[in-house]
């Protein structure tokens, strides 16, 4: 079952392009971007092991449960919601920012919101099924797509291409600045797959051992180091900071010999459709179970058979969401959200360290709520 | 009693009665003649009775022959009659006698799930002759049968086969449950009996597998899980299944592993095609023909060049030749139906594309997808995939290769929300039934 965990940790490792995670850090290659990652390194990874050592302690009990446990029923809910406008608000920018990839490179007549609305859609569907089933849907996509992912960023590392004195003279430059704080809280995101636990912790078992962590740093240093460097390397210093869908423009430089396909550009769209769908289905679902944790009607369940209809009404809330803010935005105040969310994400993953560090603390001194020791007890 | 069986049976042409006297004692006696295995009633009932009388001896094999049954109650005679058992009614008492006819002594031979060198035997119509070949096969004291005995028309038998050491216990109850509830039609085929089992109407995968092979039936007990045999029909309901249960043939166990896991592999590249490759023309040619490097592109287009209506016309009109044709073939009798395949694979694609009605590649599209179809080992699930398949048709018409892949997931999404009598479906990594469930249930 641990295996699910490291799903998490793969695949956000391989979305934080489409959250603007290389564009943010490129915009700042000549200062700071570089000295932050190994900062943004040691902090991911501490917190991907206090979090998953803190959840140890809680088995099947996602965080809203957590809360119940230790703190009176209203705290819990302005954290609850909290945590629907964190996840909840990383689906629609990804889903606005992937529907215009697509719209750019893939098909530029089709109307906009044709694409929103079918990935819209598909992502609706799947984030109302059950947490179980997310699951499961997760782990197949994630096992098809990533070996080619990887094979297309190795591609990327081995290409004659690559410049490796761009990357060099960026890699020397930046180290002797001073870190800057927006890159090191966007470079933080790469490691942030820990945070899907807070959900599905409920459907892990009691005995879960959480092993191989030593993957996190390996696996988030890959990713970041490989999605900031290769596109410098391909473009160029100067050239990189000309575009906003960065990671596109870089495969598009990349050829296949052989085979039906020629340019990379298409396979590295269509497997990145899937990963943001299982993104959006993953943050949406993630939400909607938050949202539904304020409320006693809702118990946690993990596998229903006949989803309730709430269930519905909460994700079709977000799809309308979404097309409002496609509506209201654009790239560039995409671009800028992308940035607040990126910070906002990194205060949140904070707190939520440090709230489970306190309520491992109170579990310890034994300093549960009464209420809600009796309802496990009744359980 | 006679009258009475007349009575309840409205005096049906081909129910033979009798009253005999051998001078000592009366015998009436009430039996289908088809139904019933005459041989077996002659040497057991008529004989004795006749030129062989004793009448402390035929008191006592009436008495403690296991063939025949006492006390049965006078409105349940009827049910006897009609399932071929005979009637019989001696010094005021009426005993059922159990001679009946046995159509069936031999297996039947694979036909719908052939094997190369695999056993032959395939299931018959007959439920006990069926249970003889799974205990024969399955020949463990393991093996527990529970018999249901459906209130319906066709009365037919059904049996609920299982491994007592092995099973889950939610999945049983749930079957059980599902068994108890069966509608009060007629139940003429296994297929009817899945669908009554699986509930829901709409559904895009099977969740039950229907087998005609002893052998499958016995790998799929050995996994702990549940069968299904109906009298009167040559298939068995399998259940729970998943997924990848139906891209297995039998042969795959007999034949060298390697060769089973390329042909594995083969199954699903061939069922990804079936399913996208029309869908994946259509947006190529009408959406993205960039994708394609530049050669492949000009040649499909090149080919396109008398086409004159859109690439989504021709390929209706490609696909709905080709299901006619597989239609065609499978309701005509065998000697016509290979005219059949002559006549429209090959003269009628070959001319439509010199006519300019389809394009060639549409023609090789076409043909790539039926083939595929028939790869698939099990017959049900390739209905599914070649229903499934307009669906994304259809969804490539509207929104193109982008709309193809959104297809792909919603399709995995809903594989991986189905369940299969509580275990599910489409989950990796998870041979052991009940291993998912089991803990969060």
């Amino acid at each position: 079952m641990i295996r699910y965990y490291y799903y998490h940790v793969f695949y956000v490792g391989m979305i934080n392009i489409m959250v603007l995670v290389p564009f943010v850090l490129i915009n700042h290659r000549f200062g700071g971007a570089v000295s932050s990652f190994p900062l943004a390194i040691v902090c991911g990874t501490l917190y991907s092991y206090i979090t998953s050592a803190c959840f140890q302690r809680f088995p099947g009990l996602g965080l809203p449960e957590i809360y119940r446990l230790f703190m009176p029923v209203w705290i819990a809910n302005i954290l609850n919601i909290i945590g629907v406008v964190t996840w909840a608000s990383a689906g629609i920018i990804v889903l606005f920012s992937y529907s215009n990839t697509i719209g750019i490179f893939f098909d530029p007549e089709a109307s906009a919101y044709l694409n929103l609305a079918i990935m819209a859609l598909a992502s609706l569907w799947a984030a109302t099924r059950s947490s179980r089933s997310v699951q499961f849907t997760h782990e197949v996509l994630l096992i098809v797509c990533t070996p080619i992912i990887i094979w297309i960023l190795l591609k990327a590392l081995f290409s004659p291409w690559l410049n490796w004195d761009a990357i060099r003279l960026v890699a020397t430059g930046g180290i002797r600045q001073p870190p800057s704080a927006i890159c090191f809280f966007a470079a933080t995101f790469v490691f942030s797959g820990h945070l899907n636990i807070t959900l599905f912790n409920r459907l892990n078992p009691r005995d879960l051992k959480f092993r191989f962590r030593w993957m996190i740093p390996i696996v988030g240093t890959f990713f970041l180091l490989v999605s900031f460097f290769v596109p410098i390397g391909l473009h160029g210093t100067q050239a990189v900071g000309d575009y906003l869908y960065v990671w596109s423009v870089t495969t598009d430089t990349l050829m296949m010999k052989y085979g039906f396909i020629q340019r990379v550009l298409y396979l590295f769209l269509l497997l990145y459709t899937f990963l943001s769908l299982l993104f959006v289905m993953n943050t949406w679902h993630t939400g909607m179970e938050f949202f539904k944790a304020c409320f006693k009607k809702y118990p946690p369940a993990t596998d229903e058979v006949n989803v309730p209809r709430i269930n519905w009404w909460i994700c079709l809330t977000l799809t309308c969401l979404t097309f409002a803010y496609a509506y209201f935005t654009n790239d560039l105040v995409n671009k800028l959200a992308a940035e607040i969310w990126l910070v906002m994400r990194f205060f949140v993953e904070t707190a939520l360290v440090v709230l489970m560090l306190l309520f491992v603390f109170m579990q310890k001194k034994g300093l549960q709520r009464k209420q809600a020791l009796q309802r496990q007890g009744g359980d | 009693m006679i009258e009475q069986i007349k009575e309840m049976l409205g005096d049906p042409a081909d129910l033979a009665t009798d009253m005999m006297d051998n001078g000592y004692a009366r015998l009436e006696i009430a039996l289908f003649p088809g139904m019933v295995d005459l041989f077996q009633l002659n040497e057991y009932v008529l004989k004795p009775f006749t030129y062989r009388f004793d009448p402390d001896e035929f008191r006592r094999m009436l008495h403690s022959s296991n063939s025949f049954f006492r006390g049965i109650a006078s409105d349940q005679w009827s049910g006897y009659l009609l399932k071929g058992h005979t009637l019989i009614a001696y010094e005021g008492e009426v005993y059922v006698y159990r001679a009946i006819r046995m159509l069936q002594i031999t297996p039947e031979e694979t036909k719908v799930e052939v094997s190369l060198q695999g056993p032959q035997a395939a299931f018959t119509e007959n439920l006990d002759f069926n249970m003889m070949l799974v205990r024969n096969m399955y020949n463990t004291p393991d093996l527990s049968v529970e018999d249901f005995d459906p209130n319906n028309l066709s009365k037919s038998k059904l049996a609920l086969i299982y491994d007592r050491t092995k099973r889950n216990e939610t999945t049983l109850k749930e079957v059980r449950r599902r068994l108890e509830q069966i509608d009060k039609g007629l139940l003429m085929s296994a297929g009817q009996l899945s669908k009554q089992l699986s509930h829901a109407k709409y559904r895009l995968f099977p969740i039950t597998q229907i087998t005609e092979r002893p052998d499958r039936l016995c790998t799929h007990l050995n996994k702990g899980k549940l069968a299904v045999l109906l009298d009167g029909s040559r298939f068995a309901v399998l259940l729970p299944v998943h997924f990848f249960d139906f891209m297995y043939a039998m042969d795959d166990l007999y034949e060298p592993t390697f060769m089973s896991r390329f042909l594995v592999g083969l199954r699903y590249v061939a069922m990804l095609l079936t399913l996208t490759l029309p869908a994946l023309y259509i947006s190529i040619v009408s959406y993205n023909p960039e994708v394609f490097r530049i050669q492949l592109a000009f040649t499909i287009d090149g080919s396109r060049a008398a086409v004159p209506y859109p690439s989504f016309i021709e390929v209706l009109l490609m696909l709905f030749m080709i299901e006619a044709l597989i239609e065609a073939s499978l309701r005509l009798p065998r000697t016509v139906g290979s005219t059949a395949a002559t006549v429209g694979g090959l003269i009628l694609g070959q001319a439509a594309q010199q006519a300019g009605l389809v394009s060639s590649i549409m023609i090789i599209v076409t043909s790539v997808v039926a083939i595929s179809s028939f790869v698939l080992p099990n017959s049900t699930f390739s209905y599914f995939i070649r229903i499934l398949k307009y669906a994304f048709v259809a969804i490539s018409v509207f929104a193109g290769l982008v709309g193809v892949v959104v297809a792909l997931f919603v399709m995995v999404v809903y594989l991986c929300n189905m369940r299969s009598f509580g275990e599910p479906y489409f989950a990796l990594f998870q041979s052991k039934a009940g291993k998912a469930s089991g803990n969060n249930s």
